[in-house]
């Protein structure tokens, strides 16, 4: 469902493109990680940095992916005792591990059998029943993961599979703007699948407007987002699930129970300068809830986040409230700023 | 300050703060931000044009103030004062060089200025440096209404003249 | 002492080119018309007055008061205010960008452009 939404906006931007543009304006946009990606950027050495940027994800791709045959996660998953993998790799693991003890394990990169078995990687959807997901919740425990920092390496308990799908799209997202920071590029957004990320401003000046989409209609935004030097992740429900008995089944697991998140919030947005961490983050918070998201908030200076809850109100921590605005025809939503 | 000039000033005020309320009663013609007659402007005037600067000053700051408290509206004081300070500084050179049948030219720049310094006062606090737009059709507002307010000013004066021997 | 007939002539002037500059904003518009409604300086709300199909009213609320804001296809009004002086009230409908509605006990503006909604520039 929201390949069809990044290959229309890749369709508008495309014809944006033909009926003319700023002449310094350059695109790329490719198929990677499971996803459409788009990539623009402005000025001198844009063209060559996109170039450069798209065998980054490329090649990130390679390494992260759960179903390569050679990629480190699958390397890991199907190895024996310890695995030797790529500086990227092990980053992103001790990001993961990180996050998971930070977020109280609402972020989990060991979900992956959990997820196989309600049917997201091959599309055979079944209700998992409680039993079930009591034994394959024994194989989540991250603490019992090693992870050697020195040797390079990392070990899984039997029976542990990761999948760093909710931390990868974010982290290229920082390697694509290193590299655009890196050629000189001043002015670029790439939105690597619903994760925006932004290098400077517009050309003109003034900030990208980031749009949040509405989770109960895919084809419209419910609110704006004026930004800078930015990532903005949002996940939702809307963006892969299944329905079985008048009952809606999404993609984001909760840790603690095996079975889709129930935490009330139909969408997550984290937005902070690390794409990686609003990657991990967004998930986090749509497991948590509004109440404990808002906590875990108070806590950290590193992110801020806009929530949409199952009555359509949207919490907005309070950085962001001079950048937030709600779109065209939501003028009446509710919307709850959180303070410190 | 003698008695016969305080006197003339408190009722000079009075009579601009009573056409000021006035006013303020009946609903403007044009519905317009920062469209309006300015009948008390006559006052003023035909004070900066008989009476000086100084006395034509305090008269305004008198009324404005006043005016502010009697309609309850705080926050148009800081726009009449920007709009009346800024009208003053114009009128208070003008009259150097207008004669006593010129007094509506007076008249017509005090009420542009009052309009340049509204617009001034409004960007200030509403921080919208876009409006800066609106000023054209301020002035041409303030051309009109300072046109107006200038000939009863200068009929006003020709009565006047005979009637206090000044 | 200068003559009657030069201020006059200064007048008049003042008058053409405030008449002229007045045009030519109002014709240097690219069509099409996005209402922004700003309060202290912050846009708050962009509306592509042309893309509304149905008019709806909101209520834009700040520390300063409350001001609800009607809609309808190409035009936009404040419909009520808890403003002492009801002048953004009363001014009622406005289309272009010759006339913007100010409510200063408020801070709030609303003043429509030329354009069409710049819309986003990503989705997320």
């Amino acid at each position: 469902m929201r390949r069809v939404g990044c290959l229309l906006l890749a369709l508008a931007a495309a014809a944006a493109l033909l009926t003319g543009c700023a002449p310094e304006e350059h695109e790329e946009i490719i198929f990677a990680m499971d996803t459409v990606m788009q990539l623009q950027a402005w000025g001198d050495g844009a063209e060559d940095a996109l170039t450069r940027a798209v065998q980054r994800i490329n090649e990130l791709d390679r390494t992260l992916s759960v179903v390569n045959e050679n990629s480190d996660i699958w390397a890991i998953n199907h190895g024996q005792g310890a695995v030797e993998v790529s500086p990227d790799t092990l980053h992103l693991v001790e990001l993961a591990l990180e996050l998971w003890r930070d977020t109280g394990g609402a972020l989990n990169i060991a979900m992956y059998p959990v997820v196989r078995a309600w049917g997201f990687t091959t599309g055979e959807y079944r209700v998992v029943p409680e039993p079930e997901r009591a034994e394959l919740l024994e194989y989540t425990d991250l603490g019992r993961l090693e992870l050697d920092e020195a040797a390079g390496t990392v070990t899984l308990p039997e029976g542990m599979e990761l999948d760093l799908g909710s931390l990868g799209k974010g982290y290229a997202g920082d390697q694509v703007m290193d590299i655009l920071r890196g050629s000189g590029v001043t002015s670029a957004i790439v939105n690597l699948g619903g994760n925006v990320q932004a290098l400077g401003s517009q050309s003109d000046g003034s900030p990208w407007r980031v749009g949040i989409q509405d989770p109960e209609d895919e084809s419209a935004y419910l609110a704006v987002l004026e930004i800078s030097d930015l990532a903005v992740v949002t996940s939702g429900g809307y963006q892969r699930y299944f329905e079985e008995d008048g009952q809606t089944y999404w993609h984001i697991m909760d840790p603690a129970t095996g079975a889709p998140a129930d935490s009330g919030l139909i969408s997550a947005t984290a937005v902070g300068a690390s794409g990686a961490l609003c990657d991990g983050l967004s998930t986090a918070l749509f497991v948590m809830g509004a109440d404990a998201a808002a906590d875990f908030w108070r806590g950290r200076e590193d992110f801020e986040f806009v929530l949409v809850d199952q009555a359509g109100t949207i919490w907005v921590s309070e950085g962001l409230e001079d950048s937030f605005s709600l779109a065209q025809g939501y003028e009446d939503r509710t919307v709850e700023v959180v303070r410190r | 300050m003698n008695i016969r000039r305080i006197t003339r000033m408190a009722l000079l005020t009075a009579i601009a703060l009573t056409i000021f309320v006035a006013e303020a009663q009946i609903p403007a013609p044009v519905p317009i931000y920062g469209v309006k007659l300015g009948l008390a402007n006559i006052v003023t005037v035909w004070a900066v044009f008989l009476l000086g600067p100084a006395d034509a000053a305090m008269i305004l700051l008198a009324r404005v103030v006043l005016g502010s408290l009697i309609t309850g509206q705080m926050m148009a004081l800081m726009y009449s004062l920007g709009g009346g300070l800024l009208c003053l500084c114009a009128m208070i050179p003008l009259r150097k060089v207008l004669t006593d049948r010129q007094i509506w030219v007076c008249s017509v720049a005090g009420a542009v200025f009052h309009n340049i310094g509204q617009i001034l006062v409004a960007i200030a606090i509403t921080r919208t440096p876009s409006l800066v737009v609106y000023l054209p059709v301020l002035l041409v507002s303030g051309v009109i209404t300072g046109l107006f307010t200038g000939l009863c000013a200068q009929f006003l004066h020709e009565r006047m003249r005979k009637l206090l021997r000044l | 002492m200068r003559s009657t007939r030069f201020w006059v002539l200064i007048v008049a002037a003042v008058l053409a080119v405030s008449l002229l500059a007045a045009a030519v904003v109002r014709l240097a518009s690219p069509g099409g018309s996005v209402a922004e409604i700003t309060v202290d300086g912050q846009v708050v709300e962009r509306i592509d007055l042309d893309r509304v199909t149905e008019g709806y009213t909101f209520t834009v609320e700040d520390e300063w008061g409350s001001n609800t804001i009607q809609v309808e296809p190409g035009r936009i009004r404040v419909l009520e205010a808890d403003c002492p002086d009801q002048v953004c009230v009363r001014q009622g409908w406005i289309s272009d960008e010759v006339t913007p509605i100010v409510c200063l006990p408020h801070r709030l503006v609303i003043q429509v452009s030329g354009g069409t909604d710049a819309g986003v520039d990503a989705l997320s």
